[in-house]
């Protein structure tokens, strides 16, 4: 299989990320250490939750948190170049397999992803929370980061209008990134929260990071859902692309 | 109905039969049929709204057929596409192009999407680049490019794969008028040179006259007439006399350009004769016009 398709998404997207990098980069950055000076520092200074100081606690959550935002992020830019550039035309009348198209697209989300969770535990280097790079925090963040682009991908083509987009956003993403487990433990919630919170795959991601990033021993239920959330997004960007008329 | 035994060495490149498109209660195209040889120039005339963009994307794999088969090289193209993919290129109504990409990069990208490689991308792009024109632009992010250099790389973006066959949906709406005509023999040189075939749609009647050796007439998605322009306008008398009255003009029809002028000492009021255009064909067989107030 010569991939064609995989590479053809993936020249257009780095290649555009070259160009828009050095913007984009650092102001992908803000947020997430403002949430660590803020929370990390001001609200949590001294405090300690699981048995760790807040900040140790609080780093792995913002680098599922931003992650998630550029891997799922991709999915906007998705749609513009879909709707009101039509670039995507170019990639639906190439001989080329949906199935490739869907691939380079999360291959590029991820990417974005893992970028902005290397510079964040580069950061919180400087906020004196050591993170030992370990094989297993890297399988957990390709995990996350695949999930949350495959989403992306399957989004972006599965709604109509930029209007459509922005509702899942605001009603799904951003409560999911809120109370799913980045700041606080899942389980403080009120219990029918918890429950529908934990229905959602970033709890999971979190754990897996958080527990891999602290050097504790992870649960393979987490990494069990976090698959079957990983393949059935993926089946639902594929199934998107095979049935869009664009 | 009963088909002509196929003929290997003259398998069209593509045949379409009763192809048809519904929008839920909307009848986009209907039973269209038609077939198209190698190296063939053929235009699908007819107003908006007629049919003609929602064909084209059929044809391309874009939407997806309610009724009938499309067959490139004598294979399905719903059972073969990408077999079929390489064959065709493609020139939306819209201009595609990754604005925020240089031309060089747009190009890239389809000779990487086309599985074209090393040193044979690096020579297709440059010369794609040198046809357009845009040798000196090469390197410079689309966006900054005007609308007939943009157009003329979609152009040459179609064609890098060499397809056997071009497809232009509506290529020259909004250009000016020597912008338009650059474009057109660039088309004509692409059809020659090359022996590309080429299916163009248009609403503009000196488009479809200039260019095309056989025209499909298209009306509320179904097809009204097809043939040569010459042959069509044959049809309905070569030579026009229009008189003027009131403020309606009304036309009438002759053989010879000896009968019109005839008439024309016949007439009362303001009278000029014209050659017959694509324009009357359409009129008389439906009733309407296809250039909107032409």
């Amino acid at each position: 299989m010569a991939l064609d398709g995989v590479r053809g998404v993936l020249y257009r997207q780095l290649t555009l990320y070259a160009r828009r990098a050095r913007k984009q980069v650092p102001a992908s950055l803000v947020s997430p250490l403002l949430f660590l000076v803020a929370f990390g520092w001001g609200l949590g200074g001294g405090a300690s939750v699981e048995g760790v100081s807040y900040l140790a606690y609080l780093v792995p959550g913002l680098v599922a948190m931003s992650s998630l935002m550029q891997s799922y992020g991709i999915a906007q830019e998705l749609n513009i170049s879909r709707f009101y550039f039509r670039v995507f035309d170019e990639f639906l009348i190439a001989p080329v397999a949906p199935f490739e198209i869907v691939l380079g697209e999360v291959l590029h989300g991820m990417f974005r992803g893992l970028v902005s969770a290397a510079l964040i535990l580069l950061a919180a280097l400087a906020f004196g929370v050591p993170s030992a790079p370990s094989p297993l925090l890297a399988a957990a963040l390709l995990l996350h980061t695949f999930v949350f682009a495959a989403l992306g991908v399957a989004m972006a083509m599965l709604v109509q209008d930029h209007a459509g987009q922005a509702a899942l956003t605001n009603f799904v993403i951003t409560p999911m990134v809120f109370l799913g487990g980045t700041f606080f433990p899942v389980e403080r919630l009120p219990a029918p929260l918890a429950l529908a919170v934990s229905a959602l795959p970033l709890p999971h991601a979190v754990r897996l990071i958080r527990d891999t990033f602290l050097g504790r021993p992870a649960d393979p239920v987490h990494l069990l859902v976090l698959a079957v959330f990983a393949a059935g997004f993926f089946a639902l960007a594929l199934h998107a692309v095979r049935r869009v008329e664009a | 109905m009963s088909a002509a035994p196929p003929d290997v060495a003259v398998t069209p490149l593509l045949v379409v039969e009763g192809l048809g498109k519904s929008y839920g209660s909307v009848l986009a195209v209907r039973d269209l049929s038609f077939s198209l040889r190698a190296g063939e120039f053929v235009g699908l005339l007819g107003p908006n709204g007629a049919g003609k963009t929602t064909t084209i994307r059929m044809l391309t794999g874009l939407a997806r057929p309610s009724a009938g088969a499309i067959r490139y090289d004598g294979r399905d193209f719903a059972r073969a596409p990408r077999m079929a993919k390489r064959n065709i290129g493609v020139v939306h109504q819209v201009t595609n192009l990754d604005r925020d990409l240089t031309a060089r990069e747009n190009l890239t990208l389809h000779a990487i999407l086309h599985g074209i490689g090393g040193r044979e991308r690096a020579a297709r792009v440059a010369e794609a680049l040198r046809f357009a024109g845009l040798e000196d632009e090469s390197d410079r992010a689309v966006r900054t490019f005007s609308g007939g250099m943009g157009r003329r790389l979609v152009v040459v973006r179609a064609l890098l794969h060499r397809p056997k066959l071009l497809f232009l949906d509506e290529p020259t709406v909004g250009l000016d008028p020597q912008i338009r005509r650059d474009l057109w023999q660039l088309l004509l040189r692409v059809n020659q040179a090359s022996g590309t075939a080429i299916l163009l749609t248009t609403h503009y009647i000196e488009e479809a006259e200039r260019l095309c050796g056989r025209v499909l007439i298209l009306d509320r998605g179904g097809l009204v007439a097809e043939g040569a322009p010459e042959t069509l306008k044959r049809t309905v008398g070569r030579f026009v006399v229009e008189t003027v009255r009131d403020d309606r003009i009304e036309n009438s029809f002759h053989e010879t350009r000896g009968d019109a002028v005839a008439r024309l000492g016949s007439c009362t009021a303001t009278c000029k004769v014209r050659e017959a255009t694509l324009e009357d064909v359409f009129l008389k067989l439906t009733g309407r016009r296809i250039e909107r107030g032409a």
